[in-house]
């Protein structure tokens, strides 16, 4: 199903911003938020895991229900999750389109990435400090 | 011991009220600092000395010979990115813009992807702003729209809006009427006295219906106006000009969104116009604690706020074109030095695989994702807690941040300052 991905900030990721490799971020930053009757559209129940996918590519998240979403639009905070998605066009702005990303999302059962696995898919070396 | 008006140096805010205790160079308790300021301070998790990337594993280096490295970096690269900027101290944004120019860089910092487009508007039609103060003591009408102040900046309401009473709104909380306008509901929404939910993509067309409104031509207005009833709209409109003083805060709901620096436009012209009913001014909501600083700092020695070029020999400013995105993502750029930010993260995909095919330097306090992208990383104190320097809360008000002990880290600009000797030193300049 297609959906509109919009991005934020939200206090949990503030929190954990400076340990990126701490679970907590993770979980954060991977926590995909969507109308409950769309979940119930795509058959999936919270904690159910989803992958994203936009012209850029795609990534395993975990999906949770959200009231203050309507139908069509799903919210990640910000961060290497979202970012994922997000595509660098800046339309002579300087600025992407961090709020209006167009995304698939399905139900999977592979697992959600850590943040040093998504660096690493982007050329980077893990440092577990 | 116990410190006392102790600034905090996590969101624009940057509260100037807290009681820090510190015991053995550890902060072992914060006394009226809400949970980022709690978690920024309490946190005890930097890394403990320079690293570098040696194929697929990281060894450890001394200061001298990952300054040293960084310089080489610097002074081998035909078009480097000097990028971030917003986590450290104005005098270390300083050094910084001085080496951008000795290497004929590029330097920008996060407003590239905050308010950039804020500033783009600004500088179209100017920024009818005030301080927070004026806020606190007069404004009886707030609005946020596209901000979610609970969240990005939790003590903004306690401080100087809904909650905080002032000379002239003695019981702000029965006094002040809060309009939250966003596309989703939010913790803040859920306390204002009016919540308007916007269609994604609508807030042009709102903000045009509130002008057209207030300019006295509420008739041309349809039944809804992006995802707003006409109804709603009028009594937004009648609270706004009936307000003694009124604030507009947003945040990226507006930057970020379709639209972006040509919704900020309309948000300062409806201000304009509210202005011929009340007062009114309006202001972003500045999310890194020094973002605000960083752009002083450039304009003071650039003359622009961000996205400096100095490619040219002078410096030269095309948001767009010389903007970090920009610059990574059409794979301009042959080195990095990400200070005090974390591009990994927060930059799409494409800019963080190319800041990973570069040498990418950074100087940063924390392991974050821009750690696996760079080459080298070397860690610094942190302003505020252990090191000092001047930073510029989000209504351009500098204070000056504290050092609450003698740690064992050098400060950003200390390292910046070796590293821009060196530079210097082989330029022959």
């Amino acid at each position: 199903m297609r959906f509109v991905l919009n991005t934020g900030r939200t206090i949990r990721q503030g929190s954990y911003v400076e340990r990126k490799n701490s679970p907590v971020y993770r979980e954060e930053a991977a926590s995909l938020y969507m109308n409950r009757v769309d979940m119930l559209d795509l058959e999936i129940e919270e904690g159910s895991h989803v992958r994203v996918k936009s012209d850029q590519g795609a990534v395993v998240m975990v999906a949770h229900p959200a009231d203050g979403l309507v139908r069509g639009d799903v919210f990640v905070c910000l961060g290497p999750y979202a970012n994922f998605l997000v595509n660098p066009e800046t339309h002579g702005t300087g600025m992407p389109d961090f709020k209006t990303t167009v995304v698939t999302i399905e139900p999977t059962t592979d697992p959600v990435p850590t943040v040093r696995e998504l660096m690493e898919q982007c050329g980077g070396v893990g440092y577990e400090g | 011991m116990k410190v006392e008006d102790v600034v905090c140096p996590f969101c624009g805010c940057l509260c100037d009220d807290l009681v820090v205790e510190v015991e053995n160079n550890l902060v072992i308790n914060v006394e009226n600092g809400c949970t980022l300021a709690n978690e920024k301070f309490m946190g005890d998790h930097r890394l403990k000395n320079p690293i570098r990337r040696e194929g697929g594993s990281w060894k450890d280096v001394s200061y001298d010979a990952a300054i040293r490295e960084t310089a080489e970096i610097l002074l081998d690269a035909d078009r480097p990115l000097l990028y971030g900027w917003s986590g450290t101290h104005g005098e270390a944004q300083s050094v910084g813009v001085h080496l951008a120019e000795l290497l004929g860089a590029v330097i920008d910092n996060t407003s590239t992807v905050c308010h950039g487009p804020s500033i783009l508007a600004i500088q179209e039609v100017g920024h009818p702003g005030c301080t927070l103060g004026q806020v606190k003591n007069r404004a009886d009408v707030i609005v946020y729209w596209g901000a979610n102040p609970i969240d990005a900046h939790p003590r903004h309401m306690s401080r100087y809006t809904t909650y905080a009473d002032g000379f002239f709104v003695k019981e702000a909380f029965r006094e002040r009427k809060v309009i939250v306008i966003d596309v989703r509901k939010t913790e803040s929404s859920a306390v204002a006295d009016e919540f308007v939910k916007v269609d994604r993509g609508g807030d042009y067309a709102v903000l045009s219906a509130l002008r057209a409104i207030v300019r006295g031509k509420g008739d041309l207005i349809p039944v809804k106006v992006g995802g707003v009833t006409r109804d709603q709209l009028f009594r937004v409109a009648d609270i706004c000009k009936n307000a003694k003083f009124g604030a507009i805060f947003f945040g990226l709901g507006l930057t970020m969104s379709p639209g972006k620096n040509k919704n900020i436009r309309n948000a300062i012209e409806l201000t304009e116009e509210l202005n011929r009913h009340t007062k009114f001014t309006i202001s972003p909501m500045r999310g890194h604690w020094n973002v605000y600083g960083s752009n002083e700092v450039f304009t003071w020695i650039s003359g622009y706020p961000y996205a400096v070029d100095f490619a040219r020999g002078i410096a030269f400013y095309n948001p767009g074109e010389t903007t970090s995105v920009d610059v990574l993502r059409r794979g301009e750029c042959d080195a990095c030095l990400v200070v005090a930010s974390d591009p990994g993260a927060h930059f799409p995909r494409a800019c963080a695989e190319h800041l990973a095919r570069i040498p990418t330097v950074q100087i940063d306090p924390h392991v974050n994702a821009t750690t696996c992208l760079a080459r080298l990383q070397i860690p610094v104190a942190v302003t505020g807690i252990d090191a000092e320097g001047t930073a510029y809360r989000m209504d351009g008000v500098p204070i000056r941040t504290r050092k609450l002990y003698e740690g064992t880290y050098p400060s950003d600009l200390e390292i910046l300052g070796k590293i821009y000797a060196l530079v210097k030193e082989a330029k022959g300049s």
